[in-house]
């Protein structure tokens, strides 16, 4: 075989590289030509080289459904995608008002509720939120920012339009995956790096340090930062680590820490305790207190709430910042960011259905097959319809829960989500891809160049998370225009 | 440095240097065996006494035969010692440790173990079993080197000297006793040649057979051989060398007082040794009395270290105050 283009088999939805006239887009004509020049034996011996360092590297991402095995090897297509600055910059410039306004409105919910009272935000709603946090109320976190790291997903439909698919507020993992797919990729195709002007994406880890070191209750001295993971059989346990050594942050686990009479945070050390400013968490609230959250919880520290809403310690999403990561939430973001902002969205919401609206509601379970049905608070794909791809019972199922509790549940038409040249055994498939970029804000606000690419590797399916199975590629944005 | 984190260190050097001694005795016993002549009382068990595994080995297998003791030693994950178990457990400890360690480690020691995982199923033949082994060895010496050169010399570091010189003065001793496990119970002439083919083989385990004829005897003596393995203060597997070791990264962390007393007593009680003359048996009583003290020691390390904080809610207390 070999990479052709003209046999490329382009599906109906938009391609990143291709036109539909099998033309490379401007900014992928230089990717483009050059794979179908490298040959097969080339491209095949690179994407050995790339497997096996993988392997090595011991890049992984847990299934939990995958029995012992912890170490599955992180799925990875060597065919970067490719998006040009221009579009990027505008993309960045939503990002950063979609954020700015999520963290007005969290801090408004646990403080003054002027949006409620205003009536853009609906009091029915927020009293039967599965995420409002009780105990968070009335505290005034630095920066009154709550949400310091979101990784919001983007789609791209058949138009070329890109949408926010949702906003993660809680604990948005995946960028460790973005930067290590740069580093797998410098050494499949590292001639192209000197050929195009491909931005560099590796400030993150130093921008994460800053963002968080800024939090410290501690200013002026340097700050002893932890990131808190569940421990070896998360399935972001990778991440977890990966992000402490890249800012010599300490890596613990709930039994590390151990609160002081003084209700200061401090680790287990082998000289003693040693207290700890800032918190980057990596589990969900439930876990993060058993004194305020569930009782049962092993993975959290005792005290801990006590010590954030006094101040002694700075966590990393703040406990409560999950409110507005709600997929009923989300279809009112494009009115929050008018309401705190005055703006119009740059980048627009998929249009959505709210299953607590009567009308809405029949127009949902009316067209099943046609819509993707999502509920308000899981994530991960967890309990999702894809209606169009779902069977009939599948469909009668669904429909019972949403009847059942109409607050949890909103739908979406199917987006005919934009594809990319995969690598498929020897050859390359269209197959179907979102984009999770990263935004920190704490002092400041800033956005990963790019992202994470992640791409749903069976054919037709439009199920992308990592969690399902999906895969990822390196994202390029390249300097120039569309 | 997270009292959590030092024991991980700690084990996972222990586990590294484990499975490297356990390679060095099953490559030095087939050579030996090799050379034996016929009807010497020389099996294969031996290798499970050494190790102290015996009972266990028992309990799991019928018989005594090469490919069973080799199945339990190199390749039984329900053996916490055998070869892939100590890979295991050393890549287990060291997943914990990406923040610590360089980057390299992990991957090295992740590399080790698909590959020990890979090779565990040719054990029974000799000649890939050997190989097998050598190449098990030669990356435990990557890693080692890897870690000498590549990372600081610092708490972390210690805690990994620390446990690989604990485990490794344990095993010294162990070899050396080969002799009481095999022939006590003979009552041979001490000089007896298939005694120094055995001691000859208990060198080799420990790539001391060149330096023992350079810096010990030219002669194969069994006072000669355990003398320079227990007492000898420059190679660098004898158990006096080992516990020299050990003293300089416990001056390295802090409050070490009491660890220091332990290994200190334990220093008194090898050079104090007079193995010139001793009959087998009381040199095995010997060799037992320093795995005692070696145990010590590992009891201290980790009251001290890793369990510091559980045992004090005392400077927590006074801070608050």
């Amino acid at each position: 075989m070999s990479l052709d283009l003209q046999r490329y088999p382009l599906a109906e939805a938009y391609d990143e590289l291709v036109d539909k006239d099998h033309v490379p887009r401007p900014a992928a004509r230089a990717l483009l030509e050059y794979l179908q020049e490298l040959g097969d034996e080339q491209l095949q011996a690179r994407r050995a080289a790339v497997d096996a360092a993988i392997v090595t590297m011991g890049i992984t991402f847990t299934i939990y459904s995958d029995g012992e095995n912890i170490d599955r090897p992180w799925p990875f297509d060597p065919i970067p995608r490719i998006m040009t600055g221009t579009e990027w910059w505008r993309i960045e410039r939503g990002l950063k008002q979609r954020l700015t306004a999520l963290n007005l409105f969290i801090d408004d919910l646990y403080n003054a509720q002027r949006v409620v009272r205003d009536k853009v935000f609906p009091a029915e709603l927020l009293a039967s939120s599965r995420n409002f946090r009780k105990d968070c109320t009335g505290v005034l976190p630095r920066f009154g920012v709550w949400a310091h790291i979101c990784g919001t997903d983007l789609v791209r439909d058949r138009d070329g339009t890109v949408y926010v698919l949702e906003d993660n507020l809680r604990v948005p993992s995946g960028v460790s995956y973005m930067l290590e797919n740069r580093l797998l990729m410098k050494s499949f195709l590292p001639e192209l790096f000197e050929a195009c002007p491909i931005l560099p994406i590796d400030a993150y880890t130093a921008q994460l340090y800053e963002m968080l070191a800024a939090l410290s209750p501690r200013q002026g001295e340097r700050p002893v930062i932890a990131v808190l993971t569940p421990g070896v059989y998360n399935s972001a346990y990778f991440e977890h680590s990966y992000l402490a050594q890249q800012m010599g942050a300490d890596l613990v686990e709930g039994a590390d820490l151990v609160m002081g009479v003084d209700d200061c945070v401090y680790t287990k050390t082998i000289d003693g305790l040693r207290r700890v400013d800032v918190i980057y968490r990596r589990i969900d609230d439930d876990f993060l207190d058993p004194d305020t959250f569930r009782p049962d919880s092993v993975l959290g520290v005792r005290g801990l709430m006590r010590a954030w809403r006094r101040g002694k310690v700075g966590i990393a999403n703040a406990p409560g910042a999950g409110v507005a990561d709600d997929k009923v939430v989300y279809t009112f973001v494009p009115k929050l960011i008018r309401y705190y902002l005055g703006e119009d969205p740059i980048i627009p919401n998929v249009p959505s259905y709210l299953c607590m609206d009567e009308a809405e509601r029949g127009y949902v379970l009316a067209n099943l097959d046609k819509l993707v049905v999502k509920p308000a608070n899981e994530s991960g794909g967890y309990g999702m319809l894809v209606g169009p791809h779902a069977s009939p019972l599948e469909r009668v199922r669904c429909a019972e829960r949403v009847r059942a509790d109409p607050r949890n549940y909103m739908a979406q038409p199917t987006l005919a989500l934009s594809t990319a040249p995969t690598l498929v055994g020897d050859s390359w498939a269209p197959r179907h891809v979102d984009l999770r970029p990263f935004v920190l804000q704490s002092s400041g606000i800033c956005v990963t160049t790019g992202g994470l690419t992640r791409v749903a590797m069976r054919e037709g399916s439009l199920v992308v998370n990592s969690s399902q199975g999906g895969g990822s590629k390196d994202t390029w944005i390249v300097e120039g225009r569309d | 440095m997270l009292s959590r984190v030092a024991e991980h260190l700690y084990w996972m050097a222990r586990s590294l240097e484990r499975a490297e001694d356990t390679a060095r005795l099953i490559i030095a016993t087939s050579r030996v065996l090799l050379d034996l002549p016929r009807g010497a009382s020389f099996g294969w068990d031996v290798l499970v006494r050494i190790v102290g595994l015996n009972r266990r080995f028992d309990e799991s297998y019928p018989s005594h035969d090469e490919g069973n003791i080799m199945r339990f030693l190199v390749a039984d994950l329900g053996n916490p010692s055998s070869i892939l178990s100590c890979i295991q457990a050393a890549r287990e400890n060291s997943r914990r440790l990406r923040d610590v360690l360089p980057r390299a480690c992990w991957e090295r020691i992740n590399a080790m173990y698909l590959n020990a995982r890979a090779d565990a199923a040719r054990i029974t033949g000799r000649s890939d079993r050997n190989c097998m082994l050598e190449e098990l060895i030669m990356r435990r010496q990557g890693i080692d080197g890897l870690l000498s050169e590549c990372m600081s010399h610092d708490i972390a570091y210690q805690f990994i000297r620390l446990g690989e010189h604990l485990e490794r003065a344990d095993m010294t001793t162990r070899i050396v006793d080969i002799h009481a496990a095999v022939l006590v119970p003979r009552q041979q002439v001490p000089e007896d040649p298939t005694i120094a083919l055995l001691w000859v083989g208990v060198l080799r385990s420990l790539s001391a057979f060149q330096m023992y004829r350079r810096h010990g005897n030219v002669q194969i003596t069994s006072a000669g051989v355990v003398n320079f393995l227990v007492k000898d203060a420059h190679f660098p597997r004898s158990v006096r060398y080992c516990l020299d070791k050990i003293e300089s990264h416990l001056s390295e962390l802090p409050h070490h007082a009491t660890s220091l007393r332990a290994l200190r007593r334990t220093q008194r009680l090898v050079d104090g040794m007079n193995l010139d003359s001793l009959a087998p048996a009381v040199r095995h009583e010997y060799l037992d009395a320093v795995q005692s003290d070696l145990a010590r020691i590992h009891d201290e390390v980790a009251q001290g270290y890793f369990h510091y904080c559980d045992d004090q809610s005392g400077p927590l207390r006074t801070e608050a105050a």
